[in-house]
């Protein structure tokens, strides 16, 4: 064992550092909602660069230090690739609006269901089980890979990976507790090219994976009070839509903050729009497509069993419209709604054709 | 709409019904408890088997039937022993149950104007320690993706370690600019660099960001709290000292659980403490955290210089003591091997 050094009485101190903090005076003041985000955005604070060449990861403001390790991967370092107006607001909408899947949904409320409604329950839970974290994986990769200066849209998505997580969870559990199990997965979500997980662009992910993607499922989860057999399902989509609505609302605010600053992509942009709007109702991604398995699942819920197939599938059809005319409109608040006037997007005649 | 243009409604569907009773496991009741219906409680049948390996590269939940001719996705943790820790599913339920806002349950009122040289101080510590949890997300954020499907109560719980970091980041910044100072200098990054540069697995960055720094990181935060000027600071330092026990948790039983399931995995995590310990050591040395806290603890520049700078170097002879007893724990001996540089903090 080493002998014990004995300490010296006084220890010299380099305080050179205490004359260059990063901009002093700053006392930010809560407002009614808090000391929320937009409520420090202060000064030099508040000012984001148009590119940012932090590579250090400091934080906004700090004061740079010279020798510091350039530890970042931050390939989004221009703002108009991550940017939307409203992050601080969403952000901290999902601090207040967090749940719990295993004491905020009325477990209890879960009665036996007829084999055909709980397969086909348990069918719907296997593909959100699957398909919810793809929107966890892969916001949670770009994340790293944007500046630190950029904090507000990194803590929404980081928020968006928590919220996944959980809707992961809850529909494994509601697919164990009433006498089923989960079924066969959809395999929609591997990494077909022009899928979410393929992209190399921030705004090309954001557009297939909040706008198209979890916009068909927002509109899905807000029908749950539909095809909810019980009190616990009906909560379980009441929560996971009021998440969903905030993502949504991330890739529309985020889209239009680009078309605005970077009018130079917005044909890229129309692009994938094109790319998207091809699979809505085709593709295996939405749980309502006219190609899925679930589809089949929700006339049986919509309906109230196999037996009431058909009714049921008018009512998916009343769905599948709603979920194009949400689409329409979310594209339009971005800015890109012009593509449904000039003939460039399917849509509008898809959604004349739904009964 | 012309007449050419007249669209044909779209007829219902014939359905095939193929999918129905394709199932591995049917009948599964799992009931909610005191606690709620838990993540854990979900492992039951064919859906608690947990492999050793996961064969399969596609988003599959376990125990769902699988699909052939599925293109498969780059997941390279595939092993059982790359990513588990059995507390994995009950630390996601205590952090969901745990979470807390920065805005509204900080009682910010209570901050009061501090000497200058004070809240510089925390200003510099609070700038530090949001890089710290900033490099926490970043290299979550490179391995979560990598994660099999089969292990998704480990996916889902670093998905709460996310949100924890996020908060950290928030309210250090929040604090830092809301008591008329604003933030410090940057960090010149010497532990975050080993960290985002721990690219040889999970494992060894969990080594490094909880092991090497978090277990530091852990008696810096209990000071903090212990030295807190006022109630939202008091508040914000027990928040983040329960989110980080439970990383620090989930970080020292992972470590476990791959020394003893991995042949080799030991030797590897001598070899990577060895360098570990050499960097921490600079961390130690250069970080302005160390003149920032002895600072806080002596309650001005004056008394940093003697009992603030005397207790700081109690609190790294703490952390070394704690570092060097967890790996004792692992199987890894550190007595006589423990890097010089870390050696004197222990024989202060």
């Amino acid at each position: 064992m080493s002998e014990a050094v004995e300490l010296p009485k006084e220890h010299e101190l380099d305080v050179s550092w205490l004359d260059n903090m990063g901009e002093w005076g700053i006392k930010a003041e809560p407002s009614n909602r808090g000391m929320t985000l937009a409520d420090i955005q202060l000064s030099s604070y508040g000012e984001l660069p148009e590119v940012s060449e932090n590579q250090t990861g400091r934080p906004r403001g700090a004061t740079a230090r010279p020798e510091a390790y350039r530890v970042g991967d931050y390939g989004v370092n221009k703002v108009s690739e991550i940017w939307l107006d409203n992050a601080e607001f969403l952000y901290e909408e999902a601090l207040q609006r967090q749940w719990s899947s295993a004491t905020d949904v009325p477990w209890e409320t879960i009665e036996p269901l007829p084999d055909d409604v709980e397969e086909a329950e348990c069918l719907l839970c296997t593909f959100f089980t699957e398909v919810e974290f793809v929107a966890g994986d892969v916001p949670a990769r770009w994340i790293g890979k944007t500046s630190a200066d950029f904090l507000e849209p990194r803590n929404v998505l980081i928020a968006q990976v928590m919220d996944e997580a959980r809707h992961m969870d809850v529909f494994r559990k509601r697919a164990l507790a009433n006498g089923g199990g989960l079924m066969r997965m959809s395999g929609s979500t591997s990494g077909f090219v022009g899928s979410i997980d393929l992209s190399r662009d921030f705004t090309e992910m954001s557009t297939r994976l909040h706008i198209s993607g979890e916009g068909a499922v927002l509109t899905m989860f807000r029908m749950g009070e539909l095809f909810g057999q019980n009190e616990a399902e009906k909560t379980m989509y009441r929560l996971c839509a009021q998440d969903e609505a905030r993502h949504v609302a991330f890739g529309v605010m985020h889209l239009r903050y680009l078309g605005a600053a970077a009018p130079e992509r917005r044909e890229e942009i129309e692009v994938y729009l094109d790319e998207a709007e091809g699979q809505i109702l085709a593709g295996q991604q939405n749980p309502a497509s006219q190609a899925s398995e679930t589809s089949e699942a929700l006339a049986v819920l919509l309906g109230g069993g196999q037996q009431h197939y058909d009714e049921g599938y008018k009512q998916l059809l009343a769905i599948r419209k709603r979920q194009l005319k949400e689409y329409m409109k979310r594209v339009e608040s971005a800015g890109f709604g012009e593509r449904f006037t000039n003939g460039r997007s399917p849509l509008p005649k898809q959604y004349a054709s739904v009964a | 709409m012309s007449e050419e243009e007249k669209v044909t409604p779209e007829p219902i569907a014939k359905p095939t019904f193929k999918w129905m009773g394709l199932t591995n496991q049917w009948d599964v009741r799992v009931e909610p408890n005191e606690h709620g219906l838990r993540l854990g409680d979900l492992n039951v049948g064919i859906y608690g088997e947990v492999p050793e390996y996961w064969e399969d590269q596609t988003r599959r939940p376990r125990g769902s039937v699988g699909r052939p001719g599925i293109p498969p996705l780059s997941y390279s943790l595939r092993y059982k022993h790359d990513v588990w820790a059995d507390c994995a599913a009950d630390l996601y339920e205590e952090a969901i149950q745990r979470q807390w806002i920065p805005a509204t349950d900080v009682p910010w009122n209570t901050l009061e104007t501090l000497p200058e040289e004070i809240e510089k101080a925390v200003c510099q510590v609070c700038t530090e320690l949001s890089q710290y949890a900033n490099s926490e997300i970043e290299i979550i954020s490179h391995w979560q993706d990598e994660m099999s499907y089969g292990f998704h109560e480990v996916k889902q719980y670093l998905a709460t370690v996310f949100f924890d970091c996020a908060r950290h980041v928030e309210a250090l910044r929040k604090r830092a600019l809301s008591n008329g100072g604003g933030l410090g200098i940057e960090s010149k990054g010497v532990a975050n660099r080993m960290i985002l540069q721990s690219s040889g697995g999970w494992t060894e960055s969990v080594a490094y960001l909880y092991l090497v720094r978090g277990t530091y990181v852990f008696h810096l935060i209990k000071g903090l709290h212990n030295s807190a000027h006022n109630e939202a600071e008091r508040f914000i330092y027990k928040q983040m000292l329960q989110d980080h026990a439970r990383h620090l948790t989930y970080g020292y039983d992972h470590l476990k659980y791959a020394v003893t399931h991995k042949d080799g995995q030991t030797q590897i995590m001598e070899t990577l403490l060895a360098v570990g310990e050499g960097i921490m050591a600079r961390e130690l040395d250069t970080s302005l955290i160390r003149p920032a806290m002895a600072i806080i603890f002596g309650e001005g520049l004056e008394g940093a210089k003697t009992k603030g700078m005397d207790s700081y170097l109690a609190l790294v002879k703490d952390f070394v003591a704690d570092y060097v007893e967890i790996c004792g724990w692992l199987g890894i001996e550190k007595t006589g091997r423990l890097n010089p540089a870390l050696q004197q903090y222990l024989d202060l």
